[in-house]
């Protein structure tokens, strides 16, 4: 159905997509997996005609339907495009938080799909209509708003033949009202039910709220409505479930394969996450720098990978099972955390509102053993951060107590663009805590050679060579700086290292070095790691104990093995899916 | 309603706030009143005389409470310099009425300029992708926000006064006896005020949408089929408004309170002229009250702009 052949496109210097050809077939979910930068996204905004202006195709072409939609030379047909985009073809982005305009309600945001395709062919605005073959309901609302059109005509007609000229005139003029009275609330029936098909119970409230009343999972819900509502043959999902939590990324997943079933459109779905492709799509491309390096049946290439980057991206991807059997067995309590509440003030800001004490943390009992990795798991929002906040002792609104028998936790954080100083050297960066602890407790205090040697040290600790040693952050890539990130946090050698997240914005093959690296140095250092993540395979394969957090409180705690084994909460399992 | 609670004690401790510091500073600024109304020849009786007369005899807490007192009940005092007649000086009210609607009248022509031209200039320039023409209104925004307002209005009376002979410069007139007349000769001290402000509100408003435009629900609204010039305005533009308004709000605040410049070159017997008058005799009652009156106008401007601002993001009210 889609045919691409032979593209390329390049902004303003070397080509980021080189030479792909594909083709997607008639219902066919086709998977695009790649790690960031691979051209997975621009492939799919230069199908989808949205890629920026400054990107030029230098060659190939684009069919569907044996239609031509994009040739390398010649300017983008915006009009052509314009009638393929929402009515043939539709898309799906990453970021629900801001791919809806928060100053339009919902329904509107949907009904206007409708409403540029209903204007596009003003002499057959039914043209697209017909073409939805949805629920029984949707097709009763719209015979009868034929019907109640077509009464409101005859009746217009034949009052004008009795009526003098200026009475008719009025009449028609009401009659064209009722009609659009009547087209919109047909448009009003037709989102309510696409809502309710993606699984919007609420549909009436979700049509009047605007997008920030509403959750990521429902704001995704919304676009996959945007997208369906007119039944196009082609829907392109990218990276849709990635800004999600997993629960609610597995319902999405759920979802988007029902009206795959249903509808009988082509999906072409873009992700990061083998894991994610594998379950849901029928054949997969991987792309590596702009190139298709391999293409097959999702099942030929999980079992039988031929190229070394897919083998490499297969290996990379954390699985549940190759676990590395950790030696440590010690449960002497490094930190004990008793009846543990944490509070967040709310409008703290405001002069006269009354602050409001809420509790993110509630009843929290555990510990974390020397030399242990203690994995701590749960969705965005359940109190991971803001307990990790409290045991550094950053949140001093606290009930219970926290007890360390070392000295004091490191952290380490989850973004590693934005965590260092920008005009520091790694060096310099290295050395800071190490200075720090000096100002605060003067008997540490060591010589700038000492410093210097520690940093160099921690530099080859964390796998950097020396010539990293004089570089600002800006010149390192992801998984370097959060290298660095790591040596920071290691460097005063203390008993606890909490890290938030450390993995999850990086690249799958970058992510199982860090991984490594973590593992590695735990062993060699015999330091503790509070590992947060929300992801349950990374968790799975660092952890010696995890932990399990939901809305606050910690569902389960246990031996990384027996948790998968035999999970005991609802929701661990659910997780487990 | 809490809200709007909330508001107005905040409007009213700010008023309280601003009309205690304006008294300070006229206690602290040198130059004395009586000194100002008698000259320097004045014997000292005469000047002990006139003290008394104006209260001025009594300690300055004394003074400002029973100001402030007059005040709550409405009576605003009278000028200590213009008189009605003979043997009777002008309220400050009667004095402020008869200037204000001058002033009213100048900031509402020049708003509207500002809101019809500019609005629709900085959406024209946002969208248009003619190198010569953005170069064009770099260049003329820069320009008309560099000249400095006296100037301007000496351009404006002369281009439209002298050589086209559309007004009679200086030929003020008073809304009481032509209301149309006046409106028309005001057009063009309007101009004056409007034509830094549409500069800077154009700009401000390109400039607001073109990063508007790198949204994400900008790309789903082109994903649906979105014509360029329905997303520009159906989504672009609401959501480009916000900065805007605010900026909006501001310069409202500022021509409301006097454009003092304007009102000197356009000889406007508004509150800017009165404003600069009163400071420099000292006139105590009238700048107390015309202080109030700008810090009343800023603050129910920004209120405004706080309720407009609910209007177009509906995530603000809810926070």
């Amino acid at each position: 159905m889609i045919k691409i052949d032979n593209l390329s496109v390049a902004f303003d210097g070397p080509e980021v997509v080189k030479n792909v050809s594909f083709t997607i077939g008639d219902g066919e979910i086709l998977g695009v997996v790649g790690e960031s930068g691979s051209g997975k996204s621009v492939t799919a905004l230069t199908l989808m005609g949205l890629v920026a202006e400054s990107a030029h195709v230098t060659s190939g072409e684009i069919y569907y339907d044996d239609q031509l939609l994009l040739k390398a030379g010649q300017p983008r047909n915006n009009a052509l495009y314009r009638q393929y985009q929402g009515l043939k073809m539709s898309m799906v982005f990453q970021e629900p938080m801001t791919s809806l305009n928060p100053t339009m309600k919902v329904g509107a945001q949907v009904e206007e799909v409708l409403l540029l395709h209903d204007k596009q062919d003003p002499k057959a605005p039914t043209q697209s209509k017909s073409k939805a073959p949805a629920g029984n309901l949707a097709k009763s609302a719209k015979s009868e708003s034929a019907e109640a059109k077509a009464k409101a005509e005859a009746k217009a007609d034949a009052e004008k033949k009795q009526r003098p000229a200026k009475e008719a005139s009025k009449n028609a003029l009401l009659a064209w009202h009722e009609r659009r009275v009547q087209e919109k609330e047909d448009r009003k029936r037709r989102v309510l039910e696409a809502l309710l098909n993606v699984g919007l119970k609420d549909a009436q409230r979700v049509y009047d709220s605007y997008p920030h009343q509403l959750s990521g999972g429902m704001r995704q819900r919304v676009m996959i409505a945007m997208a369906v509502i007119l039944h196009p043959g082609l829907i392109v999902a990218d990276e849709p479930t990635t800004a999600l939590d997993v629960t609610v990324q597995n319902q999405i997943i759920d979802l988007l394969r029902k009206i795959n079933h249903e509808q009988k459109n082509s999906l072409l779905f873009i992700t990061h996450d083998l894991n994610l492709a594998r379950r849901l799509c029928d054949r997969i491309l991987v792309m590596q720098d702009g190139c298709i390096v391999e293409e097959g049946a999702t099942e030929d290439i999980f079992c039988d990978p031929r190229g070394d980057y897919t083998k490499k991206l297969i290996s990379a991807v954390p699985g549940r099972t190759g676990k590395k059997k950790t030696s440590n067995s010690s449960t002497t309590p490094l930190v004990e955390v008793h009846d543990l509440n944490v509070y967040y003030r709310e409008n703290a800001n405001s002069l006269f509102g009354k602050t409001v004490k809420k509790c993110i943390v509630k009843d929290a009992n555990f510990e974390v053993y020397e030399g242990e990795i203690l994995g701590l798991v749960g969705e965005s929002g359940c109190g991971k951060t803001t307990l990790s906040k409290a045991m550094l002792g950053l949140n001093k609104m606290i009930d219970g107590r926290i007890v360390h028998h070392s000295n004091s936790p490191q952290m380490v954080f989850q973004d590693p663009y934005s965590s260092l100083n920008p005009t520091k050297t790694v060096g310099w960066l290295l050395q800071e805590p190490l200075r720090a602890q000096g100002i605060l407790d003067p008997s540490k205090a060591m010589t700038e050679k000492d410093r210097v040697a520690a940093a160099y040290d921690m530099l080859h600790k964390v796998g950097l060579k020396d010539k990293y040693y004089a570089r600002r952050p800006s010149q390192l890539s992801g998984g370097q700086r959060q290298r660095i990130s790591i040596g920071q946090a290691l460097i005063t050698r203390p008993g606890l290292v909490i890290a938030d997240e450390p993995v999850s914005a990086l690249d799958v093959t970058i992510q199982a070095q860090i991984l490594d690296l973590i593992r590695s140095l735990q062993e060699e250092l015999k330091t503790a790691f509070l590992f947060i993540s929300h992801d349950i395979n990374v968790i799975y394969q660092v952890s010696d104990r995890i932990m399990v957090m939901k809305d606050g409180k910690i569902l389960e705690i246990g031996e990384t093995e027996e948790v998968f084994r035999n999970p005991q909460d609802a929701y661990t399992k659910e997780l487990l899916r | 309603m809490k809200y709007l609670v909330k508001k107005i004690v905040t409007l009213i401790m700010t008023l309280f706030l601003v009309s205690v510091l304006a008294f300070l500073a006229f206690q602290i600024i040198p130059g004395d009143v009586v000194t100002s109304i008698l000259g320097t020849e004045a014997t000292p009786e005469r000047e002990e005389a006139l003290r008394k007369e104006l209260g001025l005899d009594k300690p300055p807490v004394v003074r400002y409470v029973r100001w402030a007192g007059n005040v709550l009940r409405g009576d605003f005092g009278e000028s200590y310099r213009y008189s009605k007649n003979m043997n009777q000086m002008m309220p400050v009210a009667e004095l402020i009425g008869d200037k204000l609607p001058v002033t009213l009248l100048l900031a509402a022509l020049s708003m509207i300029l500002i809101a019809v031209i500019a609005i629709p200039l900085g959406v024209f320039w946002a969208r248009s992708k003619n190198k010569a023409f953005d170069v064009l209104m770099n260049m003329g925004t820069q320009t008309a926000m560099a000249v400095p307002s006296f100037f301007l209005g000496v351009l404006v009376t002369y281009l439209f006064g002298i050589v086209l002979k559309w007004f009679a410069p200086g030929g003020y007139v008073s809304y009481r006896d032509n209301f149309w007349g006046c409106v028309r000769y005001m057009i063009f001290p309007a101009i004056s005020v409007a034509i830094p402000k549409i500069a800077m509100t154009a700009r401000f408003l390109r400039n607001s949408m073109l990063m508007e435009s790198g949204s994400d629900y900008v790309r789903t609204a082109y994903s649906k089929g979105a014509s360029e010039r329905r997303v520009a305005y159906f989504h672009v533009l609401r959501n480009a408004m916000m900065p805007v308004v605010t900026f909006l709000g501001m310069i409202v605040a500022e021509i409301v309170a006097g454009s003092i410049v304007v009102e000197q070159v356009f000889s406007l017997p508004g509150i800017g002229k009165l404003l600069i008058s009163s400071i420099s005799t000292r006139d105590f009652p009238v700048v107390e009250i015309l202080i109030l009156y700008i810090t009343f106008v800023v603050i129910v401007v920004y209120f405004l702009v706080d309720v407009l601002y609910r209007i177009i993001d509906p995530r603000i009210s809810n926070k």
